[in-house]
Protein backbone atom coordinates (compact mmCIF):
# COMPACT_ATOMS: atom_id res chain seq x y z
CA UNK A 1 0.00 0.00 0.00
CA UNK A 2 1.41 3.57 -1.04
CA UNK A 3 1.40 5.53 2.56
CA UNK A 4 3.18 8.61 0.46
CA UNK A 5 3.21 10.12 -3.04
CA UNK A 6 5.46 12.92 -4.28
CA UNK A 7 3.76 13.82 -7.41
CA UNK A 8 6.16 16.03 -10.07
CA UNK A 9 7.57 18.57 -6.59
CA UNK A 10 8.64 21.40 -8.22
CA UNK A 11 9.66 24.30 -5.56
CA UNK A 12 11.95 27.45 -6.93
CA UNK A 13 13.94 29.47 -4.28
CA UNK A 14 14.08 33.13 -4.21
CA UNK A 15 17.25 34.10 -4.14
CA UNK A 16 17.73 38.24 -3.96
CA UNK A 17 15.91 39.45 -7.08
CA UNK A 18 16.08 36.06 -9.17
CA UNK A 19 14.41 32.80 -8.47
CA UNK A 20 16.37 29.78 -8.76
CA UNK A 21 14.49 25.80 -9.44
CA UNK A 22 15.73 23.86 -6.30
CA UNK A 23 13.01 21.06 -7.29
CA UNK A 24 12.76 19.78 -10.83
CA UNK A 25 9.77 17.40 -11.02
CA UNK A 26 10.27 15.16 -7.85
CA UNK A 27 8.69 12.05 -8.24
CA UNK A 28 8.59 9.62 -5.03
CA UNK A 29 6.22 6.52 -4.17
CA UNK A 30 6.99 5.39 -0.32
CA UNK A 31 5.27 2.01 0.82
CA UNK A 32 3.48 1.97 4.00
CA UNK A 33 6.57 0.58 6.59
CA UNK A 34 9.23 1.22 4.52
CA UNK A 35 12.32 3.30 5.42
CA UNK A 36 13.45 5.48 2.57
CA UNK A 37 16.84 7.12 2.67
CA UNK A 38 17.11 10.38 0.27
CA UNK A 39 20.46 11.24 -0.91
CA UNK A 40 22.05 13.89 -2.54
CA UNK A 41 24.49 16.84 -2.83
CA UNK A 42 24.58 19.38 -0.23
CA UNK A 43 21.93 22.25 -1.64
CA UNK A 44 19.74 19.47 -3.92
CA UNK A 45 16.86 20.64 -1.58
CA UNK A 46 15.92 17.17 -0.14
CA UNK A 47 15.84 18.49 3.30
CA UNK A 48 13.40 20.72 1.35
CA UNK A 49 12.06 18.51 -0.30
CA UNK A 50 10.89 16.81 2.83
CA UNK A 51 9.79 20.33 4.64
CA UNK A 52 7.39 20.22 1.51
CA UNK A 53 6.03 16.76 3.02
CA UNK A 54 5.76 17.51 6.35
CA UNK A 55 4.13 20.60 5.07
CA UNK A 56 6.24 22.98 6.71
CA UNK A 57 6.48 24.29 3.11
CA UNK A 58 4.24 24.57 -0.55
CA UNK A 59 5.85 22.88 -3.37
CA UNK A 60 5.00 25.65 -6.33
CA UNK A 61 3.67 22.54 -8.32
CA UNK A 62 2.77 19.30 -7.92
CA UNK A 63 1.47 17.89 -4.66
CA UNK A 64 1.84 14.95 -1.59
CA UNK A 65 -0.61 12.44 -1.64
CA UNK A 66 -0.90 10.86 1.91
CA UNK A 67 -3.08 7.22 1.78
CA UNK A 68 -4.42 9.04 -1.31
CA UNK A 69 -5.12 12.69 0.02
CA UNK A 70 -3.63 16.07 -1.34
CA UNK A 71 -1.29 17.35 2.19
CA UNK A 72 -1.64 20.97 2.88
CA UNK A 73 -0.31 21.87 5.78
CA UNK A 74 1.87 19.92 9.06
CA UNK A 75 -0.26 17.12 10.45
CA UNK A 76 0.33 14.76 13.36
CA UNK A 77 0.60 11.60 11.15
CA UNK A 78 3.83 13.26 9.76
CA UNK A 79 5.85 14.56 12.17
CA UNK A 80 9.58 16.00 11.79
CA UNK A 81 12.76 15.43 13.34
CA UNK A 82 14.81 18.38 12.71
CA UNK A 83 18.45 18.26 12.56
CA UNK A 84 19.78 20.33 15.66
CA UNK A 85 16.30 18.17 17.54
CA UNK A 86 14.44 22.02 17.99
CA UNK A 87 13.73 20.79 21.89
CA UNK A 88 12.30 23.57 24.08
CA UNK A 89 15.32 24.57 26.57
CA UNK A 90 12.70 25.65 28.82
CA UNK A 91 11.19 22.03 29.30
CA UNK A 92 12.91 18.95 31.20
CA UNK A 93 13.19 15.98 29.32
CA UNK A 94 9.82 14.33 29.99
CA UNK A 95 8.08 17.54 29.20
CA UNK A 96 9.36 17.96 25.99
CA UNK A 97 8.21 14.27 25.15
CA UNK A 98 5.02 14.99 26.46
CA UNK A 99 4.65 18.31 24.04
CA UNK A 100 2.10 16.87 21.61
CA UNK A 101 0.28 15.04 23.88
CA UNK A 102 0.08 17.94 25.98
CA UNK A 103 -1.63 19.89 23.14
CA UNK A 104 -3.73 17.57 22.27
CA UNK A 105 -5.38 18.09 25.88
CA UNK A 106 -4.31 14.34 27.12
CA UNK A 107 -4.12 14.11 30.92
CA UNK A 108 -1.20 14.05 32.73
CA UNK A 109 -1.64 10.70 33.90
CA UNK A 110 -2.10 9.36 30.93
CA UNK A 111 0.29 11.14 29.02
CA UNK A 112 2.89 10.23 31.76
CA UNK A 113 1.86 6.53 30.85
CA UNK A 114 2.59 7.27 27.82
CA UNK A 115 5.76 9.26 28.08
CA UNK A 116 7.16 6.38 30.22
CA UNK A 117 6.92 4.14 27.08
CA UNK A 118 9.15 6.09 25.07
CA UNK A 119 11.45 6.91 27.29
CA UNK A 120 12.32 3.58 28.01
CA UNK A 121 12.49 2.33 24.34
CA UNK A 122 15.14 5.52 23.55
CA UNK A 123 17.04 4.61 26.99
CA UNK A 124 15.95 8.09 28.57
CA UNK A 125 14.51 7.23 31.67
CA UNK A 126 17.29 8.26 33.89
CA UNK A 127 17.04 11.60 32.03
CA UNK A 128 13.64 12.38 32.21
CA UNK A 129 13.91 14.97 34.74
CA UNK A 130 17.16 17.03 33.28
CA UNK A 131 16.83 19.78 31.10
CA UNK A 132 17.93 19.42 27.55
CA UNK A 133 21.38 21.83 28.10
CA UNK A 134 22.08 18.70 30.29
CA UNK A 135 22.36 16.26 27.69
CA UNK A 136 24.78 15.40 24.95
CA UNK A 137 23.99 15.68 21.46
CA UNK A 138 23.28 12.30 20.82
CA UNK A 139 21.18 11.90 23.75
CA UNK A 140 19.39 15.20 22.54
CA UNK A 141 18.44 13.50 19.05
CA UNK A 142 17.30 10.50 21.52
CA UNK A 143 14.41 13.01 22.96
CA UNK A 144 13.80 14.22 19.77
CA UNK A 145 13.12 10.72 18.22
CA UNK A 146 10.98 9.63 21.47
CA UNK A 147 9.42 13.35 21.43
CA UNK A 148 8.24 12.70 17.48
CA UNK A 149 7.67 8.48 18.51
CA UNK A 150 5.11 10.15 21.37
CA UNK A 151 2.69 11.30 18.47
CA UNK A 152 2.43 7.99 16.91
CA UNK A 153 2.63 9.38 13.61
CA UNK A 154 2.29 7.03 10.45
CA UNK A 155 5.57 8.42 8.75
CA UNK A 156 8.29 10.13 10.64
CA UNK A 157 10.19 12.61 8.62
CA UNK A 158 14.21 12.88 9.73
CA UNK A 159 16.22 15.84 8.85
CA UNK A 160 20.03 14.48 9.03
CA UNK A 161 18.91 13.95 12.57
CA UNK A 162 22.75 12.41 12.87
CA UNK A 163 24.88 14.64 11.27
CA UNK A 164 26.13 16.39 15.00
CA UNK A 165 26.67 13.35 16.27
CA UNK A 166 30.52 11.79 16.50
CA UNK A 167 30.84 8.37 14.76
CA UNK A 168 30.51 6.05 18.14
CA UNK A 169 27.23 7.82 19.30
CA UNK A 170 25.72 7.48 15.19
CA UNK A 171 26.73 3.73 14.90
CA UNK A 172 24.69 3.23 18.45
CA UNK A 173 22.35 5.22 17.26
CA UNK A 174 22.21 3.77 13.56
CA UNK A 175 21.46 -0.19 14.84
CA UNK A 176 18.93 1.57 17.60
CA UNK A 177 17.11 3.45 14.30
CA UNK A 178 16.80 -0.02 12.78
CA UNK A 179 15.18 -1.83 16.04
CA UNK A 180 12.83 1.36 16.60
CA UNK A 181 11.47 0.73 13.16
CA UNK A 182 11.35 -3.05 13.17
CA UNK A 183 9.74 -2.25 16.30
CA UNK A 184 6.95 0.55 15.53
CA UNK A 185 6.35 -0.13 11.97
CA UNK A 186 6.55 3.23 10.88
CA UNK A 187 7.18 4.15 7.39
CA UNK A 188 10.32 6.72 7.74
CA UNK A 189 11.72 9.62 5.02
CA UNK A 190 15.16 9.91 5.86
CA UNK A 191 17.34 12.83 4.92
CA UNK A 192 21.38 12.37 4.59
CA UNK A 193 24.34 12.94 3.30
CA UNK A 194 25.80 10.20 4.52
CA UNK A 195 25.98 7.23 2.09
CA UNK A 196 26.86 4.63 4.88
CA UNK A 197 24.17 5.45 7.21
CA UNK A 198 21.30 5.41 4.01
CA UNK A 199 23.00 1.68 3.18
CA UNK A 200 22.54 0.67 6.76
CA UNK A 201 19.33 2.12 7.52
CA UNK A 202 17.07 2.33 3.98
CA UNK A 203 14.46 -0.15 2.52
CA UNK A 204 15.37 2.21 -0.80
CA UNK A 205 17.88 4.88 -1.19
CA UNK A 206 16.19 7.50 -3.43
CA UNK A 207 19.18 9.52 -5.43
CA UNK A 208 18.39 13.58 -6.08
CA UNK A 209 20.73 14.27 -8.64
CA UNK A 210 22.34 18.08 -8.32
CA UNK A 211 19.96 21.10 -8.81
CA UNK A 212 17.53 21.95 -10.16
CA UNK A 213 16.81 17.99 -8.56
CA UNK A 214 15.09 15.62 -9.00
CA UNK A 215 15.24 12.03 -8.32
CA UNK A 216 17.72 10.38 -10.59
CA UNK A 217 17.80 6.75 -9.46
CA UNK A 218 16.49 4.68 -6.50
CA UNK A 219 17.92 1.49 -5.42
CA UNK A 220 16.39 -1.15 -3.55
CA UNK A 221 18.14 -2.64 -0.56
CA UNK A 222 17.48 -6.20 1.22
CA UNK A 223 20.74 -6.61 3.07
CA UNK A 224 19.38 -8.69 6.67
CA UNK A 225 19.60 -6.90 9.73
CA UNK A 226 20.93 -5.61 11.61
CA UNK A 227 23.12 -4.03 9.62
CA UNK A 228 25.84 -1.91 10.78
CA UNK A 229 28.35 0.43 9.42
CA UNK A 230 31.10 -2.06 9.18
CA UNK A 231 29.36 -4.48 7.63
CA UNK A 232 31.39 -5.52 4.31
CA UNK A 233 28.93 -7.01 1.97
CA UNK A 234 27.10 -3.22 2.00
CA UNK A 235 30.36 -2.27 0.75
CA UNK A 236 29.43 -2.93 -2.96
CA UNK A 237 25.98 -1.14 -2.46
CA UNK A 238 27.52 1.98 -0.83
CA UNK A 239 29.55 1.85 -3.98
CA UNK A 240 27.01 1.94 -6.07
CA UNK A 241 25.48 4.58 -4.84
CA UNK A 242 28.57 6.66 -4.68
CA UNK A 243 28.87 6.31 -8.39
CA UNK A 244 25.44 7.61 -9.01
CA UNK A 245 26.54 10.35 -6.71
CA UNK A 246 29.55 11.60 -7.50
CA UNK A 247 28.78 13.07 -10.88
CA UNK A 248 26.19 15.25 -9.04
CA UNK A 249 28.30 16.49 -6.72
CA UNK A 250 31.06 17.14 -9.64
CA UNK A 251 28.56 19.28 -11.14
CA UNK A 252 27.76 21.55 -7.90
CA UNK A 253 31.87 22.11 -7.76
CA UNK A 254 31.30 23.85 -11.17
CA UNK A 255 28.51 26.06 -10.37
CA UNK B 1 32.74 34.50 44.74
CA UNK B 2 36.87 35.47 46.15
CA UNK B 3 36.98 35.60 49.71
CA UNK B 4 39.62 38.61 48.16
CA UNK B 5 36.58 40.02 46.90
CA UNK B 6 34.47 40.68 49.56
CA UNK B 7 37.42 42.00 51.22
CA UNK B 8 38.02 44.10 48.75
CA UNK B 9 34.83 45.37 48.87
CA UNK B 10 34.21 45.99 52.58
CA UNK B 11 38.01 47.98 52.59
CA UNK B 12 36.16 50.07 50.40
CA UNK B 13 33.36 51.24 51.97
CA UNK B 14 35.00 51.01 55.71
CA UNK B 15 37.96 54.10 53.64
CA UNK B 16 35.00 55.31 51.50
CA UNK B 17 32.30 56.38 54.84
CA UNK B 18 35.71 57.30 57.17
CA UNK B 19 37.21 59.81 54.25
CA UNK B 20 33.30 60.92 54.30
CA UNK B 21 33.41 61.77 58.26
CA UNK B 22 36.51 62.97 57.96
CA UNK B 23 35.86 65.69 55.46
CA UNK B 24 33.16 66.55 57.54
CA UNK B 25 34.79 66.80 60.88
CA UNK B 26 36.98 69.05 58.89
CA UNK B 27 34.70 71.76 58.57
CA UNK B 28 35.62 73.12 54.99
CA UNK B 29 31.66 73.46 54.53
CA UNK B 30 28.75 74.05 57.43
CA UNK B 31 27.09 70.58 58.67
CA UNK B 32 23.70 71.67 57.14
CA UNK B 33 25.52 71.75 53.59
CA UNK B 34 27.61 68.66 54.25
CA UNK B 35 26.65 65.93 56.25
CA UNK B 36 28.76 63.53 58.14
CA UNK B 37 27.64 59.96 57.54
CA UNK B 38 27.17 60.26 61.93
CA UNK B 39 23.99 62.57 60.98
CA UNK B 40 22.78 60.56 58.17
CA UNK B 41 22.88 57.70 59.85
CA UNK B 42 21.13 59.11 62.92
CA UNK B 43 18.54 60.55 60.58
CA UNK B 44 17.84 56.89 58.99
CA UNK B 45 16.99 55.91 62.38
CA UNK B 46 14.59 58.78 63.00
CA UNK B 47 13.59 58.31 59.92
CA UNK B 48 12.95 54.87 60.97
CA UNK B 49 11.95 54.84 64.13
CA UNK B 50 8.83 57.05 63.32
CA UNK B 51 7.32 54.75 60.62
CA UNK B 52 7.80 57.38 58.01
CA UNK B 53 10.47 55.78 56.12
CA UNK B 54 8.75 52.73 55.94
CA UNK B 55 5.23 53.97 54.64
CA UNK B 56 7.43 56.20 52.08
CA UNK B 57 8.78 52.79 51.13
CA UNK B 58 5.55 50.67 51.25
CA UNK B 59 4.21 53.27 48.85
CA UNK B 60 6.74 54.16 46.57
CA UNK B 61 7.47 50.12 46.23
CA UNK B 62 3.02 49.60 46.03
CA UNK B 63 3.15 52.31 43.06
CA UNK B 64 6.30 50.62 41.89
CA UNK B 65 4.32 47.24 41.79
CA UNK B 66 1.44 48.01 40.30
CA UNK B 67 3.13 50.22 37.41
CA UNK B 68 5.49 47.13 36.65
CA UNK B 69 2.86 44.73 36.57
CA UNK B 70 0.59 47.05 34.07
CA UNK B 71 3.41 47.14 32.30
CA UNK B 72 4.97 44.07 31.96
CA UNK B 73 1.22 43.00 30.95
CA UNK B 74 0.59 45.43 28.69
CA UNK B 75 4.16 45.08 27.18
CA UNK B 76 3.92 41.76 26.65
CA UNK B 77 0.81 41.75 24.44
CA UNK B 78 2.00 44.50 22.35
CA UNK B 79 5.59 43.18 21.38
CA UNK B 80 3.95 39.83 20.82
CA UNK B 81 1.46 41.41 18.16
CA UNK B 82 4.05 43.46 16.99
CA UNK B 83 6.30 40.50 16.32
CA UNK B 84 3.53 37.77 14.95
CA UNK B 85 1.41 40.97 12.79
CA UNK B 86 3.45 42.71 10.30
CA UNK B 87 0.82 45.38 9.94
CA UNK B 88 1.09 45.93 13.26
CA UNK B 89 4.86 46.33 13.84
CA UNK B 90 4.67 48.75 11.14
CA UNK B 91 2.38 51.02 12.33
CA UNK B 92 2.39 50.62 16.11
CA UNK B 93 6.01 49.56 16.18
CA UNK B 94 7.17 53.44 14.72
CA UNK B 95 4.83 55.12 17.33
CA UNK B 96 6.50 52.25 20.32
CA UNK B 97 9.88 53.54 19.14
CA UNK B 98 8.86 57.04 19.07
CA UNK B 99 7.33 57.22 22.39
CA UNK B 100 9.67 55.44 24.11
CA UNK B 101 12.54 58.22 23.57
CA UNK B 102 9.82 60.08 26.17
CA UNK B 103 11.99 60.17 29.59
CA UNK B 104 8.80 59.03 32.21
CA UNK B 105 9.35 61.80 34.11
CA UNK B 106 7.98 63.86 30.99
CA UNK B 107 4.34 62.47 31.32
CA UNK B 108 4.06 63.77 34.62
CA UNK B 109 2.36 66.94 33.38
CA UNK B 110 -0.02 64.85 31.36
CA UNK B 111 -0.66 62.50 34.83
CA UNK B 112 -1.92 65.13 36.95
CA UNK B 113 -4.00 66.75 34.33
CA UNK B 114 -5.67 63.04 33.43
CA UNK B 115 -5.59 61.67 36.93
CA UNK B 116 -5.02 64.85 39.68
CA UNK B 117 -2.71 64.43 42.53
CA UNK B 118 -2.98 60.92 43.79
CA UNK B 119 -1.71 57.59 43.17
CA UNK B 120 -3.65 56.61 39.83
CA UNK B 121 -1.00 59.55 38.39
CA UNK B 122 2.10 57.98 39.41
CA UNK B 123 1.15 54.79 38.75
CA UNK B 124 0.65 55.78 35.04
CA UNK B 125 3.67 57.41 34.92
CA UNK B 126 5.48 54.31 35.91
CA UNK B 127 3.50 52.61 33.80
CA UNK B 128 3.99 53.98 30.61
CA UNK B 129 7.86 54.56 31.68
CA UNK B 130 8.01 51.25 31.49
CA UNK B 131 6.03 49.48 29.45
CA UNK B 132 7.94 50.32 25.88
CA UNK B 133 11.38 48.69 26.84
CA UNK B 134 9.27 45.45 28.10
CA UNK B 135 7.58 45.80 24.49
CA UNK B 136 10.62 45.84 22.43
CA UNK B 137 12.40 43.38 24.32
CA UNK B 138 9.46 40.81 24.16
CA UNK B 139 9.18 42.18 19.92
CA UNK B 140 12.89 41.06 19.61
CA UNK B 141 12.69 38.16 21.87
CA UNK B 142 9.50 36.88 19.61
CA UNK B 143 11.21 37.51 16.69
CA UNK B 144 14.88 35.81 17.43
CA UNK B 145 13.09 32.72 18.16
CA UNK B 146 14.38 29.75 15.95
CA UNK B 147 12.05 28.87 13.43
CA UNK B 148 12.53 25.22 13.89
CA UNK B 149 10.70 25.58 17.52
CA UNK B 150 7.65 27.14 15.94
CA UNK B 151 7.66 24.60 12.94
CA UNK B 152 8.22 21.81 15.65
CA UNK B 153 5.01 22.72 18.24
CA UNK B 154 2.53 23.36 15.35
CA UNK B 155 3.93 19.81 13.73
CA UNK B 156 2.64 18.86 16.79
CA UNK B 157 -0.08 20.12 16.83
CA UNK B 158 -0.02 23.39 18.61
CA UNK B 159 -1.68 26.84 17.53
CA UNK B 160 -3.04 29.98 18.31
CA UNK B 161 -2.96 31.05 22.21
CA UNK B 162 -1.59 27.47 22.84
CA UNK B 163 1.50 28.51 20.81
CA UNK B 164 1.80 31.20 22.36
CA UNK B 165 1.69 30.18 25.86
CA UNK B 166 3.78 26.86 25.07
CA UNK B 167 6.35 28.11 22.79
CA UNK B 168 6.57 31.87 21.90
CA UNK B 169 6.25 33.26 25.46
CA UNK B 170 8.81 31.01 26.97
CA UNK B 171 10.72 30.32 23.81
CA UNK B 172 11.50 34.55 24.39
CA UNK B 173 12.25 34.62 27.84
CA UNK B 174 15.83 35.34 27.83
CA UNK B 175 14.95 38.65 26.22
CA UNK B 176 11.46 39.33 27.83
CA UNK B 177 13.41 39.48 31.20
CA UNK B 178 15.97 41.93 30.03
CA UNK B 179 12.99 44.00 29.00
CA UNK B 180 11.45 43.32 32.74
CA UNK B 181 14.87 44.61 34.02
CA UNK B 182 14.83 47.66 31.88
CA UNK B 183 11.33 48.16 32.22
CA UNK B 184 11.95 47.79 36.33
CA UNK B 185 15.16 50.37 35.70
CA UNK B 186 12.74 53.22 34.25
CA UNK B 187 9.98 52.17 36.63
CA UNK B 188 12.04 53.04 39.44
CA UNK B 189 13.49 55.85 37.96
CA UNK B 190 9.73 57.02 37.00
CA UNK B 191 7.98 56.49 40.20
CA UNK B 192 10.86 58.40 42.30
CA UNK B 193 10.79 61.21 39.67
CA UNK B 194 6.94 61.21 40.08
CA UNK B 195 6.40 61.35 43.65
CA UNK B 196 8.97 64.12 43.91
CA UNK B 197 6.84 66.19 41.13
CA UNK B 198 3.52 64.93 42.88
CA UNK B 199 4.51 65.47 46.10
CA UNK B 200 2.26 63.07 47.33
CA UNK B 201 3.33 60.55 49.42
CA UNK B 202 6.10 57.97 48.89
CA UNK B 203 10.24 58.18 49.50
CA UNK B 204 10.30 60.79 46.57
CA UNK B 205 8.20 62.55 48.36
CA UNK B 206 10.16 62.01 51.40
CA UNK B 207 12.87 63.24 49.46
CA UNK B 208 10.80 66.66 48.35
CA UNK B 209 9.86 67.45 52.28
CA UNK B 210 13.41 67.11 53.32
CA UNK B 211 14.74 69.24 50.74
CA UNK B 212 11.80 71.73 52.01
CA UNK B 213 13.44 71.44 55.18
CA UNK B 214 16.70 72.02 54.13
CA UNK B 215 17.40 68.94 55.67
CA UNK B 216 20.74 67.60 54.19
CA UNK B 217 21.36 64.46 55.84
CA UNK B 218 17.74 63.48 55.62
CA UNK B 219 18.24 63.90 51.65
CA UNK B 220 21.03 61.58 51.90
CA UNK B 221 19.32 59.45 53.96
CA UNK B 222 16.75 58.89 51.59
CA UNK B 223 19.11 58.57 48.33
CA UNK B 224 20.74 56.19 50.33
CA UNK B 225 17.43 54.02 51.06
CA UNK B 226 16.68 54.41 47.28
CA UNK B 227 19.98 53.41 46.20
CA UNK B 228 20.28 50.00 48.50
CA UNK B 229 16.46 49.18 47.22
CA UNK B 230 17.70 49.57 43.84
CA UNK B 231 20.78 47.62 44.46
CA UNK B 232 18.73 44.92 46.50
CA UNK B 233 15.72 44.15 43.48
CA UNK B 234 18.66 44.32 40.42
CA UNK B 235 20.86 41.77 42.59
CA UNK B 236 18.57 39.58 44.20
CA UNK B 237 15.88 39.49 42.36
CA UNK B 238 16.73 39.92 38.69
CA UNK B 239 20.75 38.08 38.88
CA UNK B 240 19.19 35.22 39.75
CA UNK B 241 16.29 34.68 37.57
CA UNK B 242 18.53 35.82 34.69
CA UNK B 243 21.31 33.33 35.96
CA UNK B 244 19.09 30.26 36.12
CA UNK B 245 17.09 31.10 32.81
CA UNK B 246 20.37 31.69 30.81
CA UNK B 247 21.97 28.37 32.05
CA UNK B 248 18.97 26.56 31.06
CA UNK B 249 18.23 28.17 27.63
CA UNK B 250 21.82 27.15 27.28
CA UNK B 251 23.22 30.41 26.54
CA UNK B 252 26.14 30.17 29.18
Amino acid sequence: MTKLEAQNIVKYFSHESHKLKALDGVNLKVEAGAFVCLVGPSGCGKSTFLRIVAGLEKPDEGQILFDGRPVTETGPERIMVFQEGALFPWLKVRDNVEFGLRMAGIPKEERTKISNRYLDMMQLTKFADSYTYQLSTGMKQRVAIARALVMDPDVLLMDEPFAALDAQTRDLLLVEMQLIWEKTKKTILFVTHNIAESAVLGTKVAIFSNRPSSIKKEVENNFPRPRVTEDESLLQFQQDILSELRPEVKKTTEW
Amino acid sequence: MGGHFTLHRIAFYVGLVAAWQIIAMIGIWPSNVFSSPYEVAEDLVYTAMDGSLFYGVAMSMWRLAAGLTIAIGGGIILGVFMARVEVVNQTVGSLVLGLQSIPSIAWVPLAILWYGLNDAGIIFVVAIGAIFAVTINTYTGVKNIDPHFIEAARNMGAKGSQLITAVLLPAAFPYMISGFKQGWAFAWRGVIGAELLFAYMGLGHLLYAARSLTDVSQVIAIMLVIMAIGLAVDGVVFKRVENRIMSRWGLR
